[in-house]
């Protein structure tokens, strides 16, 4: 029995607590130096001017309530833009879930990988990078806005639809499959009411995100909202800028404020 | 006997014909919904079917092969690293900000819950709702071009994305602790220090890392305004229909999005 003593606090191991602190010392002699080349280095100080000029020109962006009326036909738009962006994005996503989900994909060396592959492609390219490929394809305007939200969504709405594929209670597919049915009447009537419930709240949440991010697809030419604020930009109409960013919170703050509500109902 | 089966089944019919009724005007509406935004977007339907050669075309003989030894050259490979390096600044700069927010954003344990309460939240909220780059636009026009503007368009972010998550994580925390330390006369700070960040601890050190993952992706875009970092590259090549050599910035910054998702994936596997 003695020789099971133990010795010290395993959670107290000074070696362990000594690379802990190195570390945290690497970590901010790193921030240290980037805050230096950025701060000090790569900013333009001169330009800037003094503080009561910088506050002068933060001053320039207080919005201009008069210009809201403007405004109102580019927001609807861009909730437009969104609304069709995830409808897309929920219709394909099906698809790609069906092919990355372990348990029912139907080939699991080729369409796994090829599934995992184009989730991994559609979730971490910007929407700004879809939005210049399908405009150099299609020209300017709502629609490769509206393509460039639904490859950005498909990955999200088919990873999570994959997952909830992968997490289905085995039951009802045991017994659909005792009295014979096919893989296809399996995954309609066996998989898709028990996930059903995690797929809307899903779309819903993704609807909510891509009505951000439809706002900003404008200013690379994809409609909406955006290319009236890069417009008035350009034209250093700082006060009406200040409105659309105004007029942009509060459409989004109020479409989270409902999707949470929707979402919460659903659960 | 009859009489009730008859009633069941004409109770039964009826509501089969109103579920009907109702599908069939649900999607109704929808389609004239479609209709109607169809045309009030002007989206030209005709160019849609005319696309996916366009779009073949495009990407087999413009975006491919993408052209690395533009990459290679020293303005971009700077302008890479000047991309790291916001990425790391503004998510570290808005993590230090974001630490007191949530405190003051979790309604269980806020210290005041009539005026810090309200003030943190408003401030996650409107952050979270800004879009980053026009967020980015507005400060480039009253710093200037360069990463310092987009720095702080990242710390913005970090504070609506981080601080949402790590006001839920502290929400979420068991209160008993809390009770046990506020019984033996603990004021704020102490509870905040014995009972909370105890908890939280490893919950918040994920969301950080996975915020920085996060700012990193948005960083990338940032120079699309002139915010610093490789998206001014990226818009120069594509408004001088240099498709290659934008697609081989694309290429890198896909690459740099994975690369972070495996550092922040490994990272978080090591210190849970």
């Amino acid at each position: 029995m003695t020789d099971m003593v133990v010795t010290g606090n395993p959670l107290r191991d000074p070696k362990k607590i000594a690379r802990k602190y190195f570390a945290v010392a690497l970590f901010a002699v790193l921030v240290i130096y980037i805050a230096d080349t950025i701060i000090i280095e790569g900013t333009d100080w001169e330009r800037m001017g003094s503080l009561e000029e910088v506050v002068k020109t933060m001053l320039f962006f207080l919005p201009d309530f008069s210009f809201f009326p403007q405004t109102v036909v580019p927001l609807l738009e861009t909730v437009l833009i969104a609304f069709w962006g995830t409808a897309l994005a929920v219709v394909f996503s099906m698809p790609i879930a069906y092919l990355a989900a372990r348990n029912i994909t139907p080939l699991p060396w080729l369409t796994y990988p090829l599934g995992r592959c184009m989730i991994v492609l559609s979730r971490s390219t910007h929407e700004i990078i879809f939005a210049l490929i399908y405009i150099s394809a299609l020209g300017l305007g709502p629609l490769p806005g509206i393509l460039a939200l639904a490859s950005r969504s498909l990955g999200f709405m088919a990873k999570t639809t994959s997952e909830a594929i992968e997490n289905v209670k085995k039951g009802p597919i045991e017994a659909m499959e005792a009295v014979g049915a096919n893989r296809t009447t399996i995954f309609f009537f066996g998989v898709m009411p028990q996930i059903f419930p995690i797929f809307v709240g899903n779309a819903i949440f993704q609807l909510d995100i891509n009505i951000r991010r439809a706002s900003i697809l404008g200013l690379v030419g994809g409609g909406g909202i955006g290319l009236m604020f890069a417009e008035v930009m350009q034209n250093l109409q700082y006060d009406r800028a200040g409105m659309i960013v105004v007029g942009i919170t509060a459409m989004v703050v109020f479409g989270e404020f409902v999707s949470n509500r929707v979402r919460q109902r659903l659960v | 006997m009859t009489a009730i089966t008859d009633q069941a089944f004409l109770s039964y019919r009826d509501d089969e014909r109103r579920a009907g009724i109702i599908k069939f005007v649900v999607t109704l509406l929808f389609i004239g919904f479609g209709f109607w935004s169809v045309e009030f977007l002007n989206i030209p339907i005709e160019r849609l079917l005319g696309m996916f050669g366009r779009l073949g075309y495009m990407i087999s003989e413009n975006l491919f092969p993408p052209e690395m030894s533009y990459v290679m050259e020293q303005r971009v490979l700077d302008s890479i690293i000047e991309t790291i390096q916001m990425s790391i600044l503004g998510a570290t700069i808005g993590t230090l900000i974001t630490l007191p927010l949530a405190w003051f954003a979790a309604w269980n344990v806020t210290p005041s819950r009539a005026f810090l309460y309200p003030l943190a939240r408003g401030i996650i909220v409107i952050t979270r709702g800004m879009p980053t780059l026009m967020w980015a636009m507005v400060l480039v026009a009253i710093f200037g071009f360069g990463p310092f503007a987009g720095m702080l368009a990242l710390v913005k972010e970090t504070i609506g994305f981080a601080g949402k998550l790590m006001a839920e994580s502290v929400e979420s925390i068991d209160m008993k602790r809390v009770e046990a330390i506020r019984a033996t006369g603990a004021n704020d700070f102490d509870i905040l220090f014995f009972a909370v960040i105890p908890q939280v601890w490893a919950n918040w050190i994920g969301i950080i890392i996975y915020n920085w993952d996060a700012q990193l992706r948005n960083s990338t875009i940032l120079g699309f305004v002139g915010a610093g970092g490789m998206g001014l590259y990226l818009r120069e090549q594509i408004s001088i229909l240099e498709y290659h050599t934008a697609m081989a910035i694309i290429v890198v910054i896909i690459g740099l999005v994975v690369l972070s998702e495996t550092v922040s994936h490994y990272l978080r596997r090591r210190l849970y």
